[in-house]
């Protein structure tokens, strides 16, 4: 059996400080944590992306009214086939428009089959957008730009979550605490008319 | 009874020649292989440790059999929140049948799902009696196949926000983030 030498060994008469570990249970003991583990394991790691919804709180008779000026909005749209609308609106007024074709990259699994796509031109031009009309961009400012996400009711619920990714890749510094933390530029709210 | 001096024991007194050489191949290569117990227990370590770092709780949300989610990149940690599913025409609450999507499907038209509206508004409720002192966080998390319509993630939603849930997430599978 093996021994473990744990160092020192004790002086004439004491007792000595190393001792055996029997093999067979050890090894035992460790594949037995390593089943659990491997059987335990999530290897498909489920997440989630916010799409909160824009409706009003409750009423609050507490609380004195105050006027809000209102922010520049970056509108997506995607009601056309081929391509995406980005309209930058302050209330009803439109601040800039352009239309972007549709470029998706398919995602594929291990097998070769296609389960998705992403917009990565969509994303480098929000995320060019956002530098130039963005008003939330310093690391103190604990608000976000606010993305609406409009789209047609035929479209799959795989596109519309690949939309929301491509908005939420666009990053800004945010002093939380920690050095070098990031918080996504955008909160997104998806339109349901 | 008497004890004996112990007499010549095999392979020590007795060499038994014909069993040693066919255990060790007899001239030829050894059929038996050695394994060095030190290695073999370093690496069990290292699997342990590396499984033991890569332990996580937080994706163990139950996922309903058929149900494919899209994929994304941008994602965040699921919470601990009432879950909506919306698979194979069936919507779930935390597993519980409520309803199905057909007459969405046909009509091509947004509208309020009255027995989803009804269940989440009992669970908010019921959040609110059990944490009196606390703000209701009003999040839900949509669990939908990755093929479903718009119109159908339309109508989910605005029932949740109805009923009190304007912070919905939905659920999708954290993929690896490509570089550029």
């Amino acid at each position: 059996m093996a021994g473990v030498d744990v160092g020192g060994g004790g002086k004439s008469g004491k007792k000595s400080l190393d001792s055996e570990i029997n093999m067979v249970p050890f090894i035992d003991l460790l594949m037995v944590t390593i089943a659990f583990l491997l059987i335990t394991a999530v290897w498909s790691h489920m997440s989630r992306i916010n799409a909160s919804a824009m409706v009003p709180g409750p009423p609050r008779p507490d609380e004195e009214i105050t006027q809000v000026e209102p922010e520049p909005q970056l509108h997506v749209e995607m009601r056309e086939q081929a391509t995406f609308r980005l309209v930058w609106k302050t209330g009803k007024d439109n601040l800039t428009e352009k239309v972007i074709p549709r470029k998706p990259e398919e995602i594929r699994d291990g097998a070769g089959r296609v389960t998705g796509a992403r917009y990565p031109d969509l994303a480098a031009e929000i995320e060019a957008q956002w530098k130039m009309t963005g008003k939330h961009r310093d690391a103190s400012d604990k608000k976000l730009d606010q993305a609406v996400l409009h789209t047609d009711n035929e479209t799959k619920f795989s596109d519309i979550v690949a939309v929301i990714d491509a908005v939420y890749h666009t990053h800004r510094p945010f002093n939380s605490g920690k050095p070098g933390d990031q918080v996504s530029a955008f909160n997104v709210t998806f339109s349901v008319n | 009874m008497a004890i004996h001096q112990p007499g010549r024991r095999l392979l020590h007194g007795i060499s038994l020649k014909f069993v040693s050489s066919h255990v060790t191949g007899g001239g030829k290569r050894n059929v038996n292989a050695g394994l060095s117990l030190t290695s073999m227990i370093d690496f069990l370590i290292v699997v342990v440790v590396f499984l033991l770092m890569t332990f996580n709780t937080s994706g163990e949300t139950p996922l309903s059999k058929n149900v494919r989610l899209p994929k994304a990149e941008n994602s965040i940690d699921m919470v601990d929140a009432p879950l909506v599913g919306v698979v194979g025409g069936q919507i779930l609450v935390d597993g519980t049948s409520t309803g199905n999507t057909r007459e969405i499907e046909e009509s091509k038209q947004v509208k309020r799902l009255e027995e989803l509206f009804n269940i989440l508004k009992a669970k908010r409720e019921l959040w609110k009696q059990n944490r009196p002192n606390k703000e209701f966080p009003g999040v839900v998390v949509l669990q939908i196949d990755r093929d479903v319509p718009a119109v159908v993630v339309k109508s989910v939603f605005q029932t949740a926000a109805f009923a009190g849930y304007p912070n919905v997430s939905f659920m999708v599978d954290g993929a690896s983030k490509t570089k550029g």
